[in-house]
């Protein structure tokens, strides 16, 4: 991801891209390739650059070292979904960044879907009534994807004390924080966790919440169990209210390699007219990396509320822990 | 000559009852002429990576089970039976063990779980088509007294397709495997020269080929190389246009000029027939001329390329 996050900030606007900081000597050649500068250990790059922002890609049991360093140096920081691996980590960081008075997001990407934006949309024009019911799957290969030139799944994400969970913190996280976006107040009703991998972490679960707020019930499905490769995507959200339904699958692209040489011919003509290119909007899912950060940035530059609420992710953290007590996890 | 046996599971539902009698029924047929002095037995599954065996992608140690039985009962109790499998470029094997369900048939069977890329290792130096490598290969795979190769009936997206002789490529204890594929053919040989399979089992009980089916089939052999012309004739490749059976005939791996082609309860055709047929070369191409329009794109507009597709 952090690769992914370096090549989007070199393509947001007013962001200089000061340095890199990497234990992986690939990593920082890969950096080094787009002409930035690197370190070994973000100690040192914190020490020696004059910096505003760090974006923290990193393994989730060393984010709140990071994070608590950056924010003592004062700066704003980007980092990576989940926010941490428990709530009593994440109560720590908050508070960090509340004394610090600095701010962080975290990379909620799956907001910016423009198919997750419309039906939040239609939710709240009130064409659909009052909400009842709203049900959610994400269901595909977690840390087991099959990249180009093939890599081991590092050691941490099957590690329960260093990645905090399985399938449930990893895509759990970011169906929470929708529905936690979309309705707040969410209480756990239910929770089943499945191992059918055997795996230290869990590969499934299956989530029931209820908003005190609104009484919506929402049912969540998470799985890392499906073999998926890219472009693949298995994602969708349906909301049925007391006048109507929505779903995320009426604007997904339904094919995405028609999506793809769609987005990538309207890009072109865009560069061709000199107007402002959608970086990835062709793989319709990492588009999403793309604009989060450009609103981190753009809460930076124009010094504006932080798009992502440090409290919603806290509340998120909760929910979570909740669910890992009630699921046996 | 060699000898390939093809049998079919006879329920729908593909019961361990039925996997059990399927097997050993081929394995009967097969009608192996088991040494007098066997000790020591490894059984290589091909586990290439954590996807499940519903996926058709690595083998179902269902069928792993029967064969464990078998042995025991025509070679006695006392004999030493070892699951092996070496780390992958993309994959460990402490985890694929696990996920994949052997951790639980070790333990019920009472069998060992080995990983091929620890222990002792052993240059072995092999020469194919005048090209010399040296392999390096776990010293439990040359010691046994019997190698059984349980390899998925699938196709490969580099080498067209996999089934015995490409499983035992597998065995190499170097987990970065990844650095042969320029001259994987060779590779696949050279493996298969130093790690000769004595009886092959492939379970072909979820095949892949453009998707996973149901098909049922068990193969046995007692040559590697002509049970992969017959794989290769069931997954609609003519085996002498596969680069590596082609080499691999060359260096006398096995015999396929008689092959004793024993079709139990189903034939070849009916098991062709039921195949998902994968279109190897227009799949190569067309994903080299998709990188190659991306890379195109990215160049021109300055888009990103997502780290998954960047070699």
């Amino acid at each position: 991801m952090g690769k992914l996050h370096l090549m989007n900030a070199l393509r947001i606007d007013g962001v200089n891209v000061v340095a890199g900081a990497d234990r992986n000597e690939g990593n920082r050649l890969f950096a080094q390739n787009h002409r930035v500068k690197t370190y070994g250990d973000y100690a040192s790059l914190l020490d020696k650059e004059k910096i505003d922002a760090a974006i923290i890609s990193l393994p989730t049991h060393l984010k709140k070292e990071a994070v608590v360093l950056a924010s003592e140096s004062g700066l704003d920081v980007f980092l990576d979904k989940p926010l941490a691996g428990n709530a009593t980590d994440a109560e720590e960081i908050v508070q960090k960044i509340r004394k610090e008075k600095t701010r962080l997001t975290v990379g909620v990407n799956y907001r910016f879907f423009d198919s997750v934006q419309k039906i939040r949309n239609s939710m709240e024009s009130g064409k659909l009534g009052d909400v009842v019911l709203a049900t959610s799957e994400l269901i595909m290969n977690g840390p087991f994807s099959h990249p180009l030139v093939p890599t081991p799944v590092a050691d941490w994400w099957l590690s329960k004390e260093m990645a905090g969970g399985g399938a449930l913190l990893d895509l759990g996280y970011h169906v929470v924080d929708l529905f936690n976006w979309m309705f707040g107040d969410l209480q756990v009703a239910y929770s089943n966790l499945g191992w059918r991998f055997n795996l230290p972490v869990e590969d499934s679960a299956i989530i029931v919440l209820e908003s005190k707020k609104t009484s919506v019930k929402c049912v969540a499905s998470v799985g890392w169990f499906m073999k998926m490769i890219f472009p693949a995507f298995n994602f969708r959200i349906n909301l049925n209210g007391t006048a109507g339904s929505e779903s995320t699958d009426r604007y997904a692209p339904s094919d995405l390699r028609v999506h793809a040489a769609k987005e990538a011919v309207s890009n072109l003509l865009r560069r061709i007219a000199m107007r402002k290119v959608h970086y990835l909007s062709y793989t319709y899912y990492y588009a999403s990396f793309h604009s989060i950060l450009e609103s981190f940035f753009d809460m930076i530059k124009k010094d504006v509320d932080n798009p992502i609420s440090i409290e919603q992710q806290l509340q998120v953290m909760r929910i979570i822990d909740e669910c890992y007590k009630q699921g046996g996890g | 000559m060699a000898k390939v046996v093809l049998t079919s599971l006879t329920a729908k539902d593909f019961s361990q009852t039925d996997i059990n009698n399927t097997v050993t029924k081929s394995l009967d047929l097969l009608g192996h002429s088991f040494g007098s002095n066997i000790k020591d037995i490894v059984i290589k599954p091909n586990l290439c990576y954590y996807w499940d065996y519903s996926t058709g992608e690595t083998t179902d140690p269902r069928v792993i089970a029967p064969i464990i039985d078998y042995m025991r009962n025509r070679l006695g109790r006392d004999i030493d039976i070892s699951i092996v499998e070496a780390d992958a470029s993309a994959m460990k094997t402490k985890y694929c063990f696990k996920a994949l369900g052997y951790d639980k048939l070790s333990e019920i069977k009472g069998v060992n779980l080995v990983n091929l890329s620890e222990g002792n290792i052993i240059d072995v130096n092999v020469e194919v088509a005048g090209a010399k490598f040296t392999l390096p290969i776990n010293e439990i795979m040359l010691r046994a007294n019997l190698r059984i190769n349980v390899p998925k009936l699938r196709t490969h997206n580099t080498v067209g397709m996999t089934c015995a002789l490409k499983n035992i490529f597998g065995a190499i204890a170097k987990p970065r495997k990844y650095a042969y594929h320029s001259n994987l053919p060779q590779a696949i040989v050279g493996a298969n020269k130093a790690i000769r399979s004595d009886i092959c089992i492939v379970d072909g009980i979820v095949a892949k080929g453009s998707v996973p089916r149901k098909l049922g089939t068990i193969i046995a052999s007692d040559d590697p190389l002509a049970n992969d012309y017959v794989a290769a004739k069931i997954m609609r490749f003519n085996p002498k246009r596969v680069q590596y059976l082609n080499l691999a005939t060359k260096e006398k791996i096995g015999n396929t000029d008689k092959i004793n082609l024993v079709e139990d309860n189903i034939t070849l055709a009916e098991i062709r027939a039921k195949f998902p047929h994968y279109n190897y070369q227009w799949h190569r191409l067309s994903w080299k001329l998709q990188l190659k329009i991306l890379r195109a794109y990215a160049y021109i507009v300055g888009d990103v390329i997502p780290p998954v597709l960047e070699k």
